[in-house]
């Protein structure tokens, strides 16, 4: 390109403004949205940029959760008392099986506080990560018509489940001392193992999300292996005691879904004193699953919603 | 410059260059279509048209290209399936482009056929989540409230879920939660079309209001009345090509001509 030629663009330029019509080639469409200061689209930001994003939008997030949670129980008549009935009724059912029939109650000292420990924490977790797998493609409504950043969506799907589990919490403070367990100071714990099993819950969503919309079939495949993990992290037995202490029963003691009963009991049940390993577990597990996992949401950012 | 003495109306507000958009559909077989009972079953698994599984590739818009001005009214006219609402969703930055690129200013806000957001959720949750998005503060939602709900009319249903609206109840609501916003870019898919007589006139003056404003309006619409009221620009889109782009009277004829010479 020469010099001259700048100023033969310019003096196309005037006329070609009013008649539109001529084709631009992609380089001056290009230079015509810089000069007008456009932002392209579907292009992905940066990864600090979205976060920036996100943040942004933390008053979405929490309105779309308040009111998910709310409207959860809301269409039937007994509404909000579900969300305390059906945990309740859960436990009755897995004690009359697990307690009287099955008699799993070996190594624990209180099975009652035990298992609805078990049943209220992994059904937190349970019912979050199966809603944070439809995260993206359950609210493709709200997807095809607003532009904001999508990690929004596993992120308000998180904490909708939470809200939606609290009355749940509450009944287990309350169930606790019934069956017998002493005050102790250690209850404080508890929701700061409820904060750990937070974030675990969502860097699944976060994953389980973005690959549920690349390949619609993975979804049929969360609740089984949901099912799956409530045989085998120790809801309604103890570990140690019906695995060992060998390699085995440390995979099976020490993955997020388990870790997190693990430190819900040791904060609430006399028997279980705390112990580092859990709670370090469940702390890292927490931060590396949420980081790498928005992370990984990040990357296919641009693309959700567009089948 | 030379573009800097042009008044704001005729400084670009959307620039789309060479557009593709290819998606993929599920659920997509056609049953009856299927010419595998003359292929072995083994080569018939072997090829690359699955029989399993359900899932097309559409090309919905093929190299597309315009430039749209502040204060534009843009009709976009076509047959069914000519990838109007594709369009409109790739400009929206709902789409990403499978080839090429779009710029456009501020945040666009798409009125699409399916009016409502999350139908298990009220009136009011509706206005407060839409204004959100949309990049409004809680506060100015709130400010704003009273206004969204006298202008779409839907009175004390605004309480009751979105699944118990009609479908002009829903587009109403929407259409007052999407200009509330003040949006740069205002895109309408079909929206209006459930709406009653009275409430399309109401938003034909919120129409030309938000223009004044100097944002930029499309209107996909099967209404040529409806386009030649609103716009002084139209698309006319075939089969993902975007085949004419001028003044409204001058496409809207051309159009309406080729109906006759070939009725689809």
């Amino acid at each position: 390109m020469t010099i001259g030629s700048g100023s033969v663009v310019e003096s196309v330029e005037a006329p070609e403004a009013r008649t539109e019509r001529a084709r631009l080639t992609p380089e001056e469409a290009a230079a015509l949205a810089r000069r007008a200061g456009l932002e392209e689209l579907g292009v992905r930001p940066g990864l600090l940029g979205y976060a920036r994003e996100v943040w942004s939008y933390r008053h979405l997030v929490w309105h779309l959760s308040s009111a998910q949670a709310w409207a959860t129980n809301q269409n039937n008549y007994l509404g909000q008392l579900w969300a305390v009935l059906n945990p309740l009724l859960l436990v009755g059912s897995y004690y009359l099986i697990f307690g009287l029939l099955l008699k799993t109650r070996g190594g624990t000292s209180n099975y009652i506080a035990f298992l609805t420990i078990g049943i209220f924490v992994f059904g937190y977790s349970a019912s979050a990560i199966i809603a944070g797998s439809r995260a993206v493609v359950g609210q493709i409504g709200l997807v095809r018509a607003l532009r904001f950043p999508r990690a929004v969506l596993p992120i308000s799907v998180t904490l909708t489940q939470f809200l939606v589990n609290v009355p749940a919490f509450a009944v287990l403070m309350v169930m606790i001392p019934l069956t017998g367990e002493p005050f102790s100071p250690h209850w404080l714990l508890f929701p700061v193992a409820l904060v750990f099993q937070s974030l675990i819950n969502l860097g699944l969503a976060f994953y389980l999300a973005r690959v549920v919309n690349t390949a619609r079939d993975s979804a049929n495949l969360v609740p089984v292996g949901v099912r799956l993990a409530r045989y085998v992290s120790g809801v309604f037995f103890s570990i140690p005691h019906y695995a060992g202490y060998g390699l085995v029963s440390a995979l099976l003691l020490y993955q997020p879904l388990a870790v997190s009963m693990t430190t819900a009991r040791e904060a609430l049940m006399d028997q279980y004193p705390l112990t580092w390993g859990s709670w370090v577990a469940a702390a890292a597990w927490g931060v590396a699953l949420s980081v790498t996992g928005i992370v990984f949401f990040w990357r296919g950012e641009g693309r959700y919603g567009s089948n | 410059m030379g573009a800097t003495d042009v008044a704001d109306t005729t400084t670009p507000s959307v620039v789309c260059s060479g557009l593709d958009i290819v998606y993929t559909v599920f659920g997509a077989k056609q049953k009856g279509t299927d010419t595998g009972g003359q292929v072995p079953l083994v080569e018939r698994l072997l090829t690359k048209r699955n029989p399993v599984s359900s899932v097309r590739k559409v090309h919905a818009v093929k190299d597309v290209s315009f430039v749209v001005n502040h204060g534009e009214a843009v009709g976009i006219i076509g047959r069914n399936g000519s990838g109007k609402s594709t369009l409109l969703r790739a400009v929206a930055g709902l789409m990403p482009p499978t080839n090429g690129r779009v710029w456009a200013s501020g945040r666009p806000s798409l009125l699409g056929v399916n009016a409502v957001l999350l139908t298990g959720l009220t009136g009011a949750k509706n206005v407060m989540i839409g204004g959100l998005a949309l990049g409004l503060t809680p506060r100015q939602v709130r400010e704003r409230y009273d206004d969204i709900v006298d202008f779409s009319g839907i009175g004390d249903f605004v309480n009751l879920p979105m699944s118990a609206y009609s479908s002009g109840m829903g587009a109403r609501l929407r259409f007052a939660i999407s200009t509330a916003a003040a949006p740069d870019i205002l895109m309408i898919d079909e929206a209006l079309a459930t709406g009653d007589a009275e409430f399309q006139a109401r938003s034909r003056d919120r129409i030309a209001e938000i223009r004044r404003d100097a944002s930029t309006v499309f209107l996909v619409s099967h209404s040529n009345a409806a386009i030649r009221e609103s716009c002084d620009r139209v698309l006319w889109m075939e089969q993902g090509r975007l085949v004419m782009d001028g003044p409204t009277d001058e496409v809207v004829r051309a159009y309406e001509q080729s109906h006759r010479r070939a009725p689809a």
